[in-house]
């Protein structure tokens, strides 16, 4: 039988009542993202391989060809056709789009993460400043809410403050990735053994310890000198007022050492987290380059949530109630059977119709068995 | 509460030690009976125990908030966390190994066949550093025997006190990378139980350069 009956690693069944709650759920952020005045649009899911190379590890995509010999892949995230899309016509800027998709990522799949997985998500595209940067973050905010997710942790980061800092500090290229990735993984072990000045060692360590809001940036703010460094810190700030407008203040607190993807990055970055899951349910930022690869100059923000990590971490904080499909099953004198059940679909009661000509006994223990609350069993007219 | 994954053995002991000193009520930890799991309520404390290579995988997703985990794993497993303390135990290096006459000679040998337990280690030192491809055979043990037998010209592996490698005729050849362990972090928990896990840091912290 090989693999008949298998998905293949990565990939998952959903199972009925919990995709219930998935199309729930995404109805719930498709709502979100209209009022917000972020148009749906739908891309394929088979992109050229030419669309993602610059910006996805060939691994990390799932190719194939067509019958022309093209190199094709699956969707792998929602911003890059979105981007290829909006380039590709002449949009009147700044122009505001939405998805609800599968994505598919080839790669080590566990802990609730998979290769295949929904994610939500919005694009703001030709809009600069920390405004724009805001109304994406406070929609990521208010997505994570209007599905469920209350505890909500979400980390700002400025990827240009970190350019700026090495600019600051003259770090070479070679050494600026090495103290890239120990600020990333928040390892102050490398950081104390470089060779730079004392003081430069506790500015870099700063980074890997922050995480409060207008308090870290506070600390850190003397400590610079490099323009580009201060504006991505003032950004932050207005970031942060504005936030607070919202009453958003205490999901956020801003984290310097978020720059994971600073390659493709070009601002503010941000991730939010709940507990019972152990990586990130929203990715966000600021991508002013990513249209520079389709030929446009298109600055833009935007960010994504798991859909599928979403579940998991309901499930997880049991705050999951699995769908239920219908509360009654009508059965007996089928053509009263069939007249009573169109009436409760009627009043919008969802009702099961036995097609198999149960008798009573047999529709009470089948009802039983699915967990059918109501059997109506019609003999001839009455119930 | 704060889910912390040891590694079965002595390291998991010195960690309680440093755990102790920095004012931990480890003493659930220290239960000598079989369980895998151990809770003190009242500390805030669960413990795992769990095979050395494993406590990455329980940190990375989530299934501990914290472990302690040996630099040898850490670079062998490439794991998304954070590495925020070098508790300086378990000290060691990660060597490349071989006969003793290879000395200073390694760049003579073409198409190296390199017996290890560390593949990914392996590949990145001798392709990022040394810039050259080489055989990786990987091995589960006594990796010594892979030069003595022919099947491997030289080695990647841990050496402590050089003891094996000089009784059998083997020497270090380069150090890859100096090894201890090391305090992660899981990412999420970082943010999400920041009022537990900082304070901790900072109390280890403080334990460690008490005893320097």
């Amino acid at each position: 039988m090989g693999n008949k009956f298998y998905t293949p690693d990565g990939f998952n069944d959903q199972f009925p009542g919990i995709c219930g709650v998935k199309r729930e759920l995404e109805s719930k952020l498709r709502n979100l993202f209209l009022l917000n005045g972020y148009e749906e649009i739908e891309t394929p899911g088979v992109e050229y391989f030419d669309v993602y190379k610059e910006f996805v590890k060939e691994e990390e995509l799932y190719k194939f060809t067509d019958s022309k010999g093209s190199l094709l892949c699956n969707r792998y995230d929602g911003t890059i056709p979105t981007v290829r899309f909006c380039a590709g016509r002449n949009y009147t800027l700044p122009v505001r789009f939405s998805y609800i998709e599968n994505m598919y990522r080839s790669g080590k799949a566990g802990g609730g993460k998979l290769c295949g997985f929904t994610q939500g998500g919005i694009e703001l595209l030709g809009a600069s400043g920390a405004k724009s940067d805001a109304e994406v973050l406070a929609i990521a905010i208010k997505s994570a809410l209007e599905i469920g997710i209350t505890d909500l942790q979400v980390s700002i980061g400025q990827v240009k403050f970190f350019k700026g800092l090495m600019k600051q500090l003259g770090i070479d290229e070679e050494g600026q990735l090495k103290i890239r990735n120990a600020i990333a993984n928040r390892d102050s072990v490398t950081i104390e053994k470089l060779d730079i000045s004392k003081e430069d060692k506790e500015t870099l360590l700063m980074l890997t310890e922050s995480g409060g809001t207008y308090d870290t940036i506070d600390q850190i703010l003397p400590r610079i000198t490099d323009d580009g460094a201060k504006e991505a810190l003032d950004n932050l700030k207005e970031i942060l007022d504005i936030m607070e407008r919202y009453d958003f203040l205490k999901f956020v607190s801003v984290d310097l050492s978020l720059i994971e993807s600073i390659d493709y990055y070009t601002g503010m970055v941000f991730k939010g987290y709940t507990y019972e899951v152990g990586f990130p349910i929203i990715s966000g930022g600021r991508y002013d380059d990513v249209a520079k690869s389709f030929g446009k100059e298109i600055q833009a923000v935007g960010f994504s949530i798991s859909l599928t990590l979403a579940i998991t971490a309901l499930m997880r904080q049991d705050k999951f109630v699995p769908a239920k499909c219908a509360s009654v099953i009508v059965g007996g004198d089928f053509e009263s059977a069939t007249a009573t059940a169109e009436a409760l679909r009627a009043e919008g009661t969802p009702a099961i119709l036995d097609t198999t000509g149960m008798d009573e006994e047999a529709l009470e223990n089948y009802a039983k068995e699915m967990g059918i609350e109501t059997v109506m069993y019609m003999d001839g007219g009455e119930v | 509460m704060l889910t912390i994954a040891l590694p079965k053995g002595r390291l998991a002991d010195q960690t309680l030690d440093i755990m102790e000193k920095a004012g931990y009520d480890v003493s659930a930890a220290r239960d000598k009976s079989r369980k895998l799991i151990l809770e003190d309520k009242d500390a805030g404390l669960r413990f795992i125990l769990s095979k050395p290579s494993d406590v990455p995988t329980y940190v990375e997703y989530g299934a501990a908030d914290i472990g302690v985990v040996g630099k040898d794993t850490l670079l062998e497993e490439g794991r998304q966390l954070y590495e925020v303390l070098d508790l300086g135990l378990g000290k060691c290096r990660m060597c490349v190994a071989g006969p003793a006459e290879l000395k200073n000679k390694l760049d003579e040998i073409p198409n190296k066949r390199v017996g290890t337990k560390y593949p990914n280690i392996t590949r990145n030192y001798f392709e990022g550093v040394r810039g050259e491809s080489v055989e990786i055979i990987k091995l589960n043990g006594s990796v010594e025997l892979a030069p003595l037998t022919g099947l491997a010209e030289v080695i990647v592996d841990i050496v402590e006190s050089g003891r094996t490698l000089y009784e059998n005729g083997l020497d270090v050849l380069e150090t890859v990378a100096d090894i201890s362990a090391r305090l992660v972090v899981n990412r999420v928990s970082m943010k999400m139980k920041e009022e537990e896990i900082k304070p901790m840091i900072a109390k280890l912290k403080e334990a460690l350069a008490d005893e320097e």
